[in-house]
């Protein structure tokens, strides 16, 4: 059911929810920009419905609330050990589409693919997710070649509508708070964007044989592996285990993950010394091949969703969406000289 | 020709080797303004001078061969970039008032530059406001980092831009960035622990290094602009030297409050035999001790608590 | 709802040492049924956890052959009979006897890559009859290398064995050379139909199957076991996925059809 309502009425319904539901948003924080008076877009826990970013797209993404950047799993002494505990309230979600597509990769990796992820799924099962319609594009986005444009499977929609909101729902749980609050009922569509001005071709018929490529060279010097693409990416999911000890006593510590990116050094290190991605170029290829390729091969759709922040954030000014669109002539180019 | 050069001196015409003819000086504070401002230069340089202009040292520009007799009409050509600059002007229409205090200086700041701690430019103007015109000899110039391009350790007052690291350990996943950028190109004050990071903050210049290389946003800039505040560097004849530290973690009211302080102080030790009255700071601070200095500059300041002051302060140099 | 990352202690009954830097734990286990090739985290808190692979299975009993390369299992090394170590597992595919029986097996492995394969040996020791021939190829650097020394006399009772060793001074009890160098000189009655198992370093990894593929062995009919950064076991890390492949699910054995395409 769709739905008009003022702001005071959308922060009555903040309050609701605010019992069961942290609710996380897109926040500008001023000053929190890498460089001096810049800002940054990230998720953050809200309780007023202004301080939600409607305008910008977010630097990093909604990831780090399903999959915290540094987790504990469980707490150690010699012989015990005390499983962390699990956040207490439900978490509220707001995401634009791409993102919300990007909930299906995580799903996929953290729920199936071999074993279901404990501590996922027991943060995922208490996820509500509260599509944010796109009326334009923004810059470095891809979705529509990516096909992520637009989604269906949100618990609710909304949109700054005039001084209000529009709310599409479809959590029955939730019809009865949205009807007491609104204005007035109404069908509310939400926006998506048709049209990107970046577009990838990712082209069908790649092989293996585009590691041979060339193309990679050149990110051998270009690319500084410092991972920001992979962090702010919100299909990226690798960790890496972390087994730290409290220095005021050295029996007692924890064992927790943190994110891991897959373009810094140290991420295939094996015990003795031995790592198998030393070039940036192989990482890059490692990559791009991972969110268009392979990733397909094993679970059918691509990785990728098009969000374009790994182009926003890259210090280097290596363009993802490029990339893909390179691949085509690589592949021409291994045929060629095969 | 009947000339006051006093006067002229401080209307920022210069007395020059060729007989009958003068150079307007045109100061640019913080160095960074309008384009626009570039063809009025260059239509005076066209209408009065000689068709050059020279970009000084002190981010001014100089309009040679220009005649006395053409200042007045000069300074009405003047005026709309005194305005547009919004410098302090004792008489509208009469062109810049300068003397003693020069040119507050900045170099490109975070208007432009990734490793800019604040808005030099704009710190730069509020000092102006601050101190301008002055007869005594202060010279005042701002960096946006310890990278000091500005070269602000040459002057009596050097403002360099810091920011006071904050760590969100939640936010780090031990990439070694920060660490390894530390190391590298600043003074090496992070190390890894129990894979998270320390700062050896005692040490800590407060470039910024780690936020810019930390790629997960895990390093952030304080929210309060905080200044090393460097005295009495110079150029000079008799014992050119570099700016010593006096304030680390300072704030920009308090600078100016030290710089307003120092005019009471010069005002009050300056040698009054001293040519043109006019004397480098260093020299009077060396006659009264520093802490003399220090009483004077710090009355009635506020600092910020985090603020270290350094005494006592010594000065190398080459003396002659 | 189960959590698969808490480990459960076992403890060292006995520590065999082969060499100054490779014993053999013999831990307590009481689990699911492990095959040979599959391996378990092994932990200690506050070092970590470090992938390692089954090198024997009896009752109530898992051998781990650990190499001291690190962190972890420098720690390991410091433990004794009595002490406890977390584990969680079986992870991995391991070896499938089912693969090799009613064929001749050659079994080919350089240094440490015997511990993943050696129940593979010990199962077909036992039930000689399941295969119509079988040959054990072991190489290591020096004699002093050697691993598992103690049950190369049992193994040649029921298979043709060769242990060599790169170099050596004066070594009567095994021969000199690279394991790649007997691939010639294997007694095979149908090379076509033969199998193979090669696990080792890379570079004899690669070596040795080009030798097998020039002397007849056919793709489908070798396995490798590839070694990776295995950090979490069950496909949820990301740090051993190789093209489609997560080595901790879908490996660390491959046959190597599969295998030849794993390209970092």
């Amino acid at each position: 059911m769709g739905y008009n309502l003022e702001k005071a009425s959308m922060n009555d319904i903040f309050k609701t929810w605010s019992e069961e539901y942290a609710i996380y948003a897109p926040k500008c924080l001023v000053g929190k920009g890498a460089f001096s008076d810049t800002d940054s877009v990230r998720y953050s826990e809200i309780q007023d419905i202004e301080e939600i970013e409607f305008d910008k797209k977010s630097d990093f993404s909604f990831k780090e609330i399903l999959t915290p950047i540094s987790q504990t799993l469980f707490y150690f002494t010699e012989e015990e050990i005390k499983e962390a505990e699990v956040p207490k309230k439900g978490a509220i979600i707001f995401l634009r589409s791409c993102d919300l597509h990007a909930v299906k990769r995580l799903d996929e990796i953290y729920l199936k693919n071999g074993f279901e992820d404990y501590y996922y799924k027991r943060i995922r099962e208490k996820v509500k997710f509260i599509l944010m319609g796109c009326a334009y594009s923004y810059e470095n986005c891809f979705c529509v070649s990516m096909g992520t444009n637009q989604i269906d499977s949100y618990d609710a929609a909304i949109e700054p509508y005039k001084k209000g909101y529009r709310i599409d729902n479809k959590l029955p749980a939730w019809e009865e708070v949205f009807s007491e609050h609104c204005e007035k009922e109404l069908e509310v569509t939400p926006s998506y964007v048709t049209e990107n001005i970046v577009k990838v071709n990712v082209p069908e018929g790649i092989t293996l044989d585009i590691v041979k490529s060339e193309m990679w060279n050149e990110y051998d010097s270009r690319c500084i592996n410092c991972g920001r693409c992979n962090f702010v990416c919100p299909t990226c999911t690798c960790f890496t285990m972390q087994d730290v000890f409290y220095t005021d006593n050295g029996k007692v510590g924890e064992r927790r993950r943190v994110a891991a990116s897959c373009m810094v050094d140290g991420y295939t290190d094996v015990a003795g010394g031995g790592a198998y991605r030393k070039k940036n170029g192989q990482r890059m290829r490692f990559k791009v091949l991972h969110k268009v390729y392979d990733y397909k091969k094993r679970f059918g759709y691509h990785m990728c969703v098009g969000c374009g922040r790994c182009d926003d954030v890259c210090p280097e000014y290596i363009s993802f969406s490029n990339c893909i669109n390179k691949l085509e002539g690589a592949m021409a180019e291994v045929k060629k000289n095969a | 020709m009947d000339l006051n050069t006093k006067q002229l001196r401080k209307n920022a015409f210069r007395v020059t080797k060729e007989r009958g003819i003068t150079a307007s000086r045109i100061r640019v504070p913080g160095g960074h303004m309008e384009a626009k401002y570039l063809s009025m230069v260059q239509n005076i340089a066209e209408t009065y001078g000689n068709g050059t202009v020279h970009i000084t040292g002190r981010q001014g520009f100089e309009i040679p061969g220009i005649r006395y007799e053409d200042m007045p009409q000069v300074n009405v050509m003047l005026q709309p970039i005194i305005e547009g600059l919004d410098i302090n002007q004792e008489k509208c229409g009469e062109g810049y008032s300068a003397a003693g205090t020069r040119n507050v200086t900045a170099c490109v700041g975070n208007r432009v530059c990734p490793y800019g701690c604040y808005d030099t430019t704009g710190f730069a103007q509020r000092i102006e406001k601050a101190i301008f015109p002055h007869d005594l000899h202060f010279k005042i110039a701002l960096t946006g980092c310890p990278n000091d391009c500005a070269k602000v350790r040459m002057h009596d007052f050097g403002i360099m831009g810091m920011t006071e690291p904050q760590y969100d350990k939640d936010r780090c996943v031990n990439c070694g960035a920060c660490v390894k950028k530390c190391t590298k190109k600043s003074v090496g004050v992070l190390s890894t622990v129990n894979y998270k990071v320390e700062r050896y903050a005692d040490k800590c210049i407060g470039c910024g290094e780690c936020v810019l290389a930390c790629p997960t946003g895990a390093w952030t800039r304080s929210e309060q602009k905080l200044y090393r505040l460097t005295i009495m560097g110079r150029t000079g004849k008799k014992n050119p030297r570099l700016g010593e530290d006096f304030i680390k973690w300072v704030d920009e009211d308090s600078i100016i409050k030290i710089i307003l302080n120092t005019y009471d102080y010069v005002a009050h030790y300056i040698d009054p035999e001293a040519p043109l009255g006019k004397e480098h700071i260093g020299y009077i601070v060396d006659r009264t001790g520093f802490e003399e200095f220090k009483k004077w500059a710090l009355k009635d300041v506020q600092l910020p608590k985090m603020a270290e002051v350094y005494t006592p302060v010594y000065w190398k140099g080459i003396k002659y | 709802m189960h959590n698969e990352y808490i480990p459960f202690l076992s403890e060292i009954k006995e520590v065999i040492k082969h060499t100054s830097i490779e014993y053999t734990f013999r831990m307590t286990y009481e689990g699911k049924e492990v095959k040979p090739g599959q391996f378990f985290e092994v932990s200690i808190p506050k070092f970590g956890e470090a992938p390692i692979s089954v090198s024997g299975i009896s009752e109530g009993i898992l051998d781990f052959t650990i190499r001291k390369v690190g962190k972890v299992t420098d720690e390991i090394f410091e433990r004794y009979v009595g002490d406890k170590l977390f584990l969680r597992g079986p992870y991995g595919n391991g070896f499938d006897v089912n693969d090799y029986k009613n064929s001749e097996l050659v079994v080919i492995a350089g240094g440490t890559g015997l511990s993943p394969v050696r129940g593979v040996v010990e199962y077909f020791s036992e039930h000689p009859q399941e295969v119509k021939g079988m040959t054990l190829v072991a190489g290591f650097k020096t004699p002093k290398d050697i691993l598992f020394i103690e049950d190369f006399s049992r193994w040649k009772k029921n298979m043709e064995v060769i242990l060599t060793v790169d170099c050596a001074e004066d070594d009567s009890a095994c021969r000199i050379g690279l394991v790649t160098e007997f691939i010639p000189q294997l007694k095979l009655k149908d090379i076509k139909e033969a199998k193979a198992i090669v696990v080792g370093p890379p570079m004899m990894m690669h070596f040795t199957t080009q030798g097998l593929l020039k002397e007849g062995f056919r793709e489908e009919n070798i396995w490798i076991s590839q070694e990776r950064k295995m950090c979490c076991g069950i496909g949820k890390c990301g740090h051993c996925k190789i093209d489609d492949t997560y080595v901790c699910l879908d490996g660390p054995v491959f046959n190597y059809t599969k295998g030849r395409n794993l390209i970092d």
